[in-house]
């Protein structure tokens, strides 16, 4: 069986590379805790490339506005109509960012309308079980980007499929820091990353 | 008029009669086979030629095997015998003069004339007659009662030779000869049109589309998808008014057990295409002065309204980020089809910051009012104003190539120039070898000597590092030791600078900061050109040419390192899987799951719905039709060709032609793969 490799989306607009660790932490987080077969780096992957669909799972994020171009969009769309989990974080965690006005526009125009995930949906039981759905974070509890915690996910839906799970919850940050540094955490925060790798794998 | 000359005027009355009851029962019988068939419901999955010739050979067949038998057996004597089986008071008088030939008839003819026997004759006539009249009469009624498929099988009898559905005599169907008016939404800006019985309708989502036909309104239904279509009474036929839905669906229209469908084909109105003409390309700014020219093109199928240039400015860096934005050129393009944006971009007006990000795009706007307005939006361009600290890195716009790509060039040339020396060496004499190679060779210090300022210049020494001399100043690095200025200095500079050492890889590792990551090719360039140089001096091109090579190469890395560089490059962090497989305290567990129900593949479906339709047309053409028709309307939004081809197959089968061609390409458009079977199949002639 192949490894799972963690992949980070490399869009033509915007900082697509703000979070550069937290693909070493969801991999650490993966082997961690599971026994999926995991590759020990990540790998960064373009979006307009055809080698976006060797990848079950993709993770963007950055704080700029995203503007996908026409390649971008045509490979997004194929990759979430094949069967593809993009999963959109907004790495400026402020709902009246550029960032998440033009993602969600270039997301919506891509892909389909963003709808609210509910919080008793399979994503929250995929491994861990969080009971309230998404976990809050730090930069939310602590009040910065839009002030607001954000109690729920959003996603574009393929029949009862996530095609693509948007975040303004600023996992990006919450997630970054050296795989090392999880021995000090009296909580793993990163045990949410397990679930979406879980079901992108399994749904 | 003799009793001889009557009898054989009723010969000739009796053998009319014989012929005309043929003929009523022969009648009879036919209707009485369309009225079964319709009753029965079976005249839908009949072909209408073959129901056609099972109604008139049943005809045909009863009034002949009734009419011939009966009038060769009408002979004169014949006749007179069943006068006389009549009319007894005859005694034989009329059958003895059928049969006395040039015998005394004086006697039989007085006799005869004394009995009245023709009311007799024409009563008997009458009644062999009332049986077949009361039989086509029943089987009138029989049709009457299912006029729909009664009147369709008759529509298509009449189109004999060639004709269909739409060449028929059609009088009693009333969803026959339709007729469709498409009106266009106000948006569009376009003119009515009708069609005159087609089986599709192709129009702009929201059009008005009014369906007429001929008769009366009552028992004719209508309905899209799970939603019924209103028929009302118009003029002297009816009409159903429907709005063209956003996907392709089909009205059906029934009447009684006739139903017949036609088909929605949506058009979707396209948003804008918009093209950004100027700026090309990305770039960055030393500083925030001046004004930016913006232009861009728009194209609409239907017609553009507004449209303008839209900027975000970004400011900050890392966590912290300050957005603005608005827009400039705004315009209205009154409907045109084609337009253009022009602006400029007064930079200074934007308060810019070094750091600072302008994300520059167009876009316009359609005038849909029923499913927009549908927005189209350029790529984005992004215009960075350079950090003090980065302006070595700043790309200009219009300037002369950076140093690094001149080198290229140069590089290549002079590998070129080496190449031609080499191979015409075998001809040349040793002193003239020498000296073309020594030419080559100031040429190649002079590019070595522009490398290095390069390096030099991005390591924060003075330009010009190495010094200044000619090749006949009498300073030759060939001859000696690498001195200050050498490779081996420059390499030891950045060695210095950077804490790593020069017998490593060339290559871009770990924590390497970005301008040595840039620089080592350039160094590693810069050291070949010495080897090459070297070499050439001494008048040996061939050994010479490796390491130029290897220069040639390093530049290119170089160029393709700076590319790089700009767009950042993330640190190679890579986890020991094994050290912390299962390492982690909370367990989890993986939820179960229902099993995932195999997607479908549509595109077999139609292939599979294609074949059973095109299998089904020469038994059931009109049932095979309207399986066509779905599967056209499903076709619509996945497979545009296909459903094209199949709405020319469509309209050739309702025009009674030959649809073979078409049928074909739909299935090659289906993607039907061809079936292995053990021998060869019989030719069936077709579809």
């Amino acid at each position: 069986m192949s490894d799972f490799v963690f992949a980070t989306a490399q869009y033509d607009s915007g900082d697509w590379d703000s979070a550069p660790l937290v693909p070493p932490n969801v991999i650490d987080s993966v082997a961690r805790y599971t026994s999926i077969d995991v590759a020990p780096t990540g790998v960064i992957v373009a979006l307009a490339s055809d080698d976006l669909l060797r990848y079950p799972l993709v993770f963007l994020t950055g704080h700029l506005p995203v503007r996908f171009t026409e390649a971008e969009r045509r490979n997004v769309r194929r990759f979430v109509d094949r069967g593809g989990l993009l999963f959109v974080d907004d790495h400026n965690h402020d709902i009246d960012g550029a960032f998440h006005k033009t993602a969600s526009e270039e997301i919506t125009r891509t892909a389909g309308p963003l709808r609210d995930v509910p919080n008793d949906h399979a994503l929250y039981r995929a491994f861990f079980t969080f009971e309230d759905g998404p976990p809050a974070t730090s930069h939310e509890l602590n009040g910065w980007g839009d002030n607001l915690v954000h109690k729920q996910l959003q996603a574009v839906w393929r029949g009862d499929r996530i095609g693509v799970l948007y975040s303004n919850k600023d996992y990006s940050s919450e997630w970054g820091y050296h795989p090392d540094n999880k021995r000090f955490l009296a909580v793993d925060n990163t045990k949410f990353a397990v679930n979406v790798v879980v079901y992108a794998l399994t749904r | 008029m003799s009793a001889l000359a009557t009898l054989r005027a009723t010969r000739r009355a009796l053998r009319a009669t014989i012929v005309v009851r043929a003929l009523l029962w022969g009648a009879a019988a036919a209707l009485l086979v369309f009225g079964a068939m319709a009753f029965a419901g079976r005249w839908s999955a009949v072909a209408p030629a073959a129901a056609r010739a099972a109604a008139a050979g049943a005809g045909v067949v009863v009034a002949l095997a009734l009419a011939v038998r009966a009038v060769r057996r009408a002979t004169l004597p014949a006749v007179a015998l069943w006068v006389e089986e009549r009319v007894p008071g005859l005694d034989y008088a009329l059958v003895t003069l059928a049969e006395a030939g040039a015998g005394p008839r004086a006697a039989l003819e007085a006799h005869a004339a004394r009995v009245r026997w023709t009311p007799a004759v024409r009563r008997a006539a009458a009644r062999a007659l009332a049986a077949p009249l009361l039989a086509l009469v029943v089987a009138l009624l029989l049709v009457r009662v299912a006029p729909a498929g009664a009147s369709r099988l008759a529509a298509r009898g009449g189109a004999a030779g060639g004709g269909g559905e739409a060449g028929g005599r059609a009088v009693d169907d009333r969803l026959a000869a339709l007729r469709v008016r498409v009106t266009p939404p106000a948006y569009a800006r376009l003119a009515a049109s009708e069609l005159r019985d087609p089986s599709s309708v192709s129009a702009l989502v929201g059009s008005g589309v009014v369906v007429t036909g001929r008769g009366a309104a009552q028992g004719i239904t209508g309905a899209v998808g799970e939603s019924a279509v209103r028929v009302s009474a118009a003029g002297d036929g009816w009409a159903a008014a429907l709005r063209m839905p956003a996907r392709p669906a089909a009205l059906r229209l029934r009447d009684g057990a006739r139903e017949r469908w036609l088909v929605l084909a949506p058009l979707a109105d396209s948003a804008p295409v918009v093209t950004l003409t100027a700026p090309a390309r990305d770039t960055v700014f030393r500083a925030p002065a001046g004004t930016l020219p913006l232009a861009a093109g728009a194209t609409d199928d239907v017609g553009l309204v507004r449209g303008g240039f839209e900027y975000i400015v970004s400011s900050g860096e890392g966590e912290s980020f300050t957005f603005r934005s608005g827009t400039v050129g705004a315009r209205t393009f009154g409907g045109a089809r084609r337009g253009e944006l022009a602006a400029r971009l007064d930079l200074a007006a934007l308060a810019l910051q070094p750091g600072d990000v302008v994300h520059v795009r167009a876009v316009a706007g359609d005038a849909n009012t029923v499913s927009g307005p549908g927005i189209g939006a350029s790529e984005t361009r992004a215009l960075r104003i350079a950090r003090a600290g980065e302006y070595d890195s700043v790309a200009v716009e219009g300037a002369p190539p950076p140093e690094a790509d001149k080198s290229l060039v140069s590089q290549r040339m002079l590998i070129m120039l080496t190449e031609a020396l080499e191979k015409k060496r075998p001809r040349l004499a040793r002193d003239e070898v020498v000296r073309e190679a020594r030419r080559i060779a100031v040429d190649q210090k002079r590019l070595r000597k522009a490398v290095g300022e390069i390096v030099f210049a991005r390591l924060g020494d003075e330009p010009g590092g190495e010094h200044e001399h000619s090749p006949d100043d009498g300073h030759d690095h060939a001859a000696e030791e690498p001195s200050a200025d050498s490779a081996e200095a420059l390499l030891r500079a950045a060695d210095a600078a950077t804490g790593r050492g020069v017998a490593e890889a060339l290559d871009f590792h770990g924590d390497e900061t970005p301008v040595v990551a840039i620089n080592r090719p350039l160094l590693e360039a810069y050291n070949a050109m010495w080897d090459a140089s070297r070499e050439l001096d001494a008048g040996e091109p061939k050994r010479a040419l490796p390491p130029m090579r290897i220069a040639l190469a390093a530049i290119q890395r170089a160029r393709a390192a700076e590319r790089i560089y700009l767009r950042g490059r993330a640190p190679d962090v890579i986890v020991d899987v094994g050290k912390v497989r299962l390492a982690g305290k909370p367990e989890g567990s993986a939820a179960p799951r229902a099993p995932r129900q195999p997607a479908g593949d549509a595109a077999l479906e139609r292939r599979r719905r294609l074949a059973r339709a095109v299998a089904a047309l020469p038994a059931a053409p009109a049932p095979a039709r309207d399986s066509l028709l779905a599967l056209r309307v499903d076709a619509l939004d996945g497979a545009p060709a296909l459903a094209a081809a199949l709405g020319e197959a469509i309209e050739l089968l309702r025009a009674g032609r030959d649809a073979t061609a078409a049928l074909a390409r739909a299935r090659e458009l289906a993607g039907g793969e061809a079936a292995v079977r053990a021998g060869l199949p019989r030719w069936s002639g077709g579809w």
